[in-house]
């Protein structure tokens, strides 16, 4: 047995964008508690919340932000952007609007985090297929023509959601492993060791050290 | 301050105090030796204390400041040894703030002791301290720990006169120490150590003072008396497991001692039940002095002499070679001899692996398995103990081997122990030397070493040498020859001490069935007919101690001669503990997301009574306050703080302000923040013109939690005040009965958009302030240096803003004071930014300054002048209202010549020289 066997040695962080009451929450508290909340009060703030899960035979800590979907926050969700190595961008397949307006939060992820960070589309609300709205083979080729990972999944009934998150973690694991993901880089998302989980201050994220990060 | 210098002087030379530290007591866990709930939050020192090899921790009371030795008094003393377990706790109620205390939790064997160390690198530093002593006594296997210089602590008499003097407090209570002697000593016994939690828990207070010196007495009997029976039968990562929820959580989020893990394998280890189910394989345990011979017949009628092959060895072997190279260098050809003679003798229905053998000089042991358990075996280590020629060669001693069997711990001992009839009280200490000697090093360094009693199983086998007493050798024969084993059994001195729990405290031994396997003529199964004669005894035996064993087979074996001693073999039944894999990953997943949840549950967390503010009809210098209650629902303390976002340099527009903007509150505590809107010049003018509004989002962030978006909104009543002069040039009506877009129309664009009406000569806020005072207020005493009352400027600001009342309210000073603050709410002054540096350069001539005064804008030429001419006729009257020029200059030329940027003393005097050129009456 070695010295740490159950211990996790990366840190993830993740953030959930998208509009308001397409379920993120309910996914984030389908993930880390297996349970559905069926009148989850709007979020107003950023809340999280963690899981260690195994990825490829390795224990990692997702650290994950839940933002408030609400358009009058969207100034102020966007100091949560950074450093995330995850997104997951969830709309609800009831509710086209949700959908439009993906292009406007795809925008926010891509200007706010890393080259590299990965974002999962995640059409909510699975379990509702008689009230859809949005088709599945429209959202994905959406996503295929973005590059971002796909699921349709259900906060309701758990489908898919263990899945997503695992997806996307997955990705990024695979970007540590070829390379393509620095770690050293201070806005990677990706802590190896564990350590104390910041909290911090939405401004004092730690500087780059060297060279401007000009994104 | 240190205060080691006064625990040094209770000292004697010889112990040295490496560190201490300042801490109080917690709570006293399950203190079985006693109670100490007087000392409950006790302020007391902890230190580390060595002598020679050992090391203590003196635990000490104390008062005031502990200047001297006699302000510090000894209460207790954990030996640093291999009992002794310090773990860092936490309480939920010190969760998530920084800067909180340190606990520790102290231990030694059933003593639990809780400190409270300050926070700080001093406190690090002790623990770093505590901690490399523990580990060097754990990791001196050979190395016991003297204890005896402790007595002298115990003492009244005696020791030098610094310690008598030192440890008065301590002294009195020795008194009483001696008295308790008989107690200690009783103590001893196993019988009342058998029941020590019981026992000592009704043990009431005068005997405390007595305790800690008792204790220590105690301590050091059940240390040698290693695996004393009072020790409750668990594991010691169980007892380290019972924290609450929340310092679990607590403990995950600082990576210390490798937590984390050691609370999931507590976790598993306390629900081993669960995912494990007791399953028999049979033990074939087998021991043999063997005399120094070497094999010269098959042992397969020893060793397979059971009708089905077990499915473990345990061959123990004395006496493998009596040469002096064998002792010496622990060297001899006998090993691989007996290996092969035992290899060839197992049971031929089987296949088996040597798992381990180890050896010191004469004594061995060899562990095979089954193949097909092979894959189940791991852990596997072994240790050596001598206890022979001066208490340490191998002569005499034991050898042992340890391993885990699917999740089931045992361990092995072969062993051989002191001889000679007269002996055995010698042989109860070499057990017990080899109980505390001997320590398993695992692979984790992170484990502290494994000693013999750790294991679940624990067989031990060997030559222990004891022997029938008081019955002469014909006797014995004659009991022999009737197979009254029974009978004979009674004068069995391992059975006697064993009775009287003076030794192999909790081990079983099966019915002997069985002649004495000592001592034979070599070749033969006859008695010795040496000289010596000696009379029969069962050296050789196999004992056991855990759960679930059961004995099938307990025999010697006659047919092999080869030694003055027979053979003798055991099979025990063993329940093993064999893992559910399903069970187990099921098991292992579930507290893994436990952890995780108890992780989550200890995010803080709070309640806001509310997330909307709205701020109705904000006007120009008034305050308003909004209320909320911030409540600490979550399970942990948590600290709050408004935290600026992204690109913002404060956590707020500057019009509010947030009080307190940060705070600590405690669990279930409850803390009222008052958000404030104040509006004042520097924020009125966008206001006004609607470019800025009453909107803001704070961000409540708390330290390692949730971020709380609060949500602020209202309306600002637009006012002349913050309005620039020539946007109110333009306005006839007051400003609030103008629509917005206009206003702000008239100050982006500065020309009138309705065309028609020529502009105000002035402002018509200015001219009802200053005729105001020209009509009442020319003779004022001490007109602009008295100050005016706030509510009337609020009822000024509104009329001037609205019309209303018909005629400008308020007294004399109250109008003066609201035309300064109007003047000081101009976003441009009157003399405008970018005629001030003019200003400053021709202050000396008169006619230079008016020049300058003449190019300003219309509109604020006109403010100027219309102010200038007020103030001469102010200046008239001076005999009434005391004002003379140097008064009139220097207040309004502060306000009227504002400097761009920052303005130093001669700037101001040269603004003050500028404008008096215009208060001097004969100037025009
Ligand atoms: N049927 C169904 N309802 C869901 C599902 N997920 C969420 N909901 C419901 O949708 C509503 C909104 O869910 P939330 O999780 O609060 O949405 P949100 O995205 O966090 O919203 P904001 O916090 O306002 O940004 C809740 O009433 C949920 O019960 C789902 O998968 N199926
Ligand atoms: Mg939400």
């Amino acid at each position: 047995m070695t010295a740490a066997p159950y211990n996790y040695s990366y840190i993830f962080k993740y953030i959930i964008i998208g509009d308001m009451g397409v379920g993120k929450s309910c996914l984030l508290h389908q993930f880390t508690e297996k349970k559905f909340m069926a009148d989850c009060p709007h979020t107003i703030g950023v809340e999280f919340g963690t899981r260690i899960m195994e990825v490829n035979g390795q224990k990692v800590k997702l650290q994950i932000w839940d933002t408030a979907g609400q358009e009058r926050f969207r100034a102020v969700t966007r100091s949560y952007y950074r450093g995330a190595a995850g997104a997951l961008m969830v709309y609800d397949i009831t509710r086209r609007s949700t959908y439009n307006h993906l292009s406007s939060w795809l925008t926010d992820a891509r200007n706010l985090t890393n080259p590299n960070t990965v974002i999962i589309l995640i059409g909510n609300k699975a379990d509702l297929e008689a009230q859809r709205d949005v088709t599945y083979e429209e959202a994905k080729q959406f996503a295929e023509e973005n590059g971002l990972l796909f699921l349709e999944a259900s906060a309701k009934t758990g489908e898919n959601v263990e899945e997503a998150f695992l997806e996307a973690a997955k990705r990024i694991y695979q970007n540590i492993q070829d390379g393509s993901l620095d770690l050293n880089a201070a806005e990677s998302g990706v802590q190896h060791k564990p350590s104390v989980p910041q909290g911090g201050r939405l401004s004092s994220d730690t500087q780059p050290a060297k060279e401007g990060c000009s994104c | 301050m240190d205060q080691s210098v006064a625990i040094q002087e209770t000292l004697a030379t010889e112990e040295d105090c490496i560190t201490s530290d300042r801490g109080h007591f917690e709570t006293l866990v399950k203190a079985a030796v006693r109670t100490w709930h007087h000392k409950v939050a006790a302020f007391c020192f902890i230190c580390v204390i060595v002598c020679a090899c050992s090391v203590r921790l003196f635990i000490y009371t104390h008062r005031r400041m502990a200047i001297t030795a006699d302000d510090v008094s000894l209460e207790d003393i954990f030996p640093v040894s291999r009992h002794f377990e310090v773990v860092e706790v936490s309480s939920p109620d010190e969760l998530a703030i920084l800067g909180a205390d340190t606990r520790i939790r102290v231990s030694f064997q059933e003593e639990v002791l809780e400190v409270s160390l300050p926070f700080g690198s001093h406190s690090r530093f002790f623990l770093g301290e505590l901690n490399k002593a523990w580990s060097d006594v754990c990791k001196s296997s050979s190395h016991v720990p003297k204890f005896e210089w402790l007595h002298k602590h115990s003492k009244t008499t005696g020791g030098q006169a610094v310690i008598k003097q030192s440890l008065t407090p301590l002294g009195a209570k020795m008194t009483k120490l001696s008295k308790q002697t008989g107690l200690s000593q009783r103590l001893h016994t196993p019988d009342a150590v058998a029941h020590s939690p019981a026992h000592q828990g009704t043990r009431a207070g005068p005997e405390i003072a007595a305790r800690a010196v008792q204790n220590e007495w105690e301590r050091y009997g059940t240390c040698l008396g290693e695996g004393g029976a009072g020790r409750e039968d668990r594991n010691d990562m169980v007892r380290s497991s019972s924290h609450t929820p929340a310092n679990k959580a607590q403990m995950l989020s600082i990576p210390q001692f490798g937590l984390r893990d050691n609370l999931i394998r507590c976790e598993l280890l306390k629900n081993e039940d669960q995912y494990t189910h007791l399953q028999d394989f049979s033990f074939f345990l087998a021991t043999y002095n063997v005399n120094g011979q070497a094999p010269k017949e098959s042992l397969a009628p020893w060793l397979s002499c059971s009708s089905s092959p077990p499915d473990v060895y345990c061959v123990g072997f004395q006496e493998l070679d009596l040469s002096k190279e064998a002792f010496f260098f622990n060297d001899t050809p006998r090993e691989p001899e007996w290996m092969r003679a035992v290899s060839e003798a197992l049971h031929p229905d089987a296949k088996y692996a040597l798992v381990k053998l180890v050896r010191l000089v004469g004594i061995m042991l060899m562990f095979y398995v089954k193949r097909e358990h092979a894959g189940f075996i791991s852990e596997v280590e072994a240790e050596t103990v001598g206890t022979g020629i001066m208490g340490r060669m191998g002569n005499k001693g034991a050898v042992a081997i340890r391993f885990r069997f699917h999740n089931t711990d045992v361990c092995v001992v072969s062993s051989h122990l002191a001889a000679h009839i007269e002996e055995f009280e010698r042989r109860n200490q070499d057990y017990r030397d080899i109980c505390s000697r001997l320590q398993f090093r695992l692979l984790d360094p992170g484990c502290p070493p494994l000693a013999i009693m750790k294991h679940n199983v624990v067989l031990w086998l060997g030559d222990l040498n004891y022997r029938i007493s008081d019955l002469d050798v014909d006797h014995v024969k004659n009991l022999i020859t009737k197979k009254d084993f029974e009978t004979l059994h009674n004068y069995d001195q391992l059975k006697r001490q064993m009775d009287e729990e003076a030794v192999f405290e909790g081990f079983v031994e099966g019915d002997i069935q069985f002649q004495p396997t000592y001592k034979y003529d070599t070749g033969s199964d006859d008695w010795d007919t040496s000289e010596k004669c000696r009379a029969p005894a069962w050296c050789d035996r196999i004992l056991w101690r855990g759960k679930n064993i059961k004995q099938s087979t307990y025999q010697s074996h006659m047919t092999l001669k080869t030694s003055d001693h027979k053979p003798v073999s055991s099979l025990l039944q063993i329940g093993i503990k064999v893992v559910n894999e399903e069970a187990y990953k099921k098991k292992f997943e579930e507290i893994v997301r436990c952890i995780d949840k108890m992780e989550n549950e200890c995010i803080p967390s709070v309640t806001l009574s509310r997330r909307e503010l709205h701020f109705q009809d904000v006007k120009y210098m008034e305050h308003q306050t909004e209320s909320l209650t911030l409540f600490n629902d979550g399970q942990v303390p948590c600290q709050f703080e408004f935290i600026q976002k992204l690109d913002e340099p404060t956590y707020s527009k500057p019009w509010l302000t947030a009080n307190p903007p940060k705070g600590f509150l405690a669990q279930g505590a409850q803390v009222d923040i008052d958000l404030e809107v104040f509006v004042n010049r520097s924020t009125a003018p966008d206001l006004n013109i609607g470019l800025e509004h009453i909107e803001d989002i704070l961000v409540l962030h708390l330290e390692r939690g949730k971020d709380y978006f609060l949500s602020v909104s209202g309306n600002y009543l637009a006012s002349c005040y913050g309005t620039p002069i020539s946007t109110l040039c333009q306005l006839r009506e007051p400003i609030r009965d103008m629509p917005l877009p206009a206003v702000r129309a008239l100050t982006k664009g500065g020309e009138s958009p309705e065309g028609g009406d020529k502009p105000l000569g002035i402002p018509k806020e200015i001219w009802m302030m200053v005729d105001h005072l020209f009509r009442n207020a020319i003779k004022q005493e001490d007109l602009f240096q008295q100050p005016g009352l706030r509510s009337e400027f609020q009822e000024i600001r509104d009329y001037l803003d609205t019309g209303v009342p018909d005629s400008l309210p308020g007294s004399n000073h109250s109008v003066a004071e609201a035309l300064l603050l109007f003047l000081e709410s101009l976003p441009e002054p009157v003399v405008p930014y970018s005629f001030y540096q003019q200003c400053l350069d021709c202050y000396a001539s008169a006619t230079q300054s008016k020049k300058v005064i003449s190019m300003l804008p219309q509109c604020h030429k006109n403010v100027f002048d219309y102010l200038a001419a007020f103030l001469r006729e102010l200046l008239k009257n001076s005999d009434h209202n005391n004002l003379d020029v140097n008064i009139l200059a220097t207040i309004f030329a502060a306000l009227l010549l504002r400097s761009p940027t920052k303005q130093d003393l001669a700037e101001k005097r040269k603004t003050q020289e500028f404008f008096q050129h215009f208060l001097v009456q004969d100037l025009s």
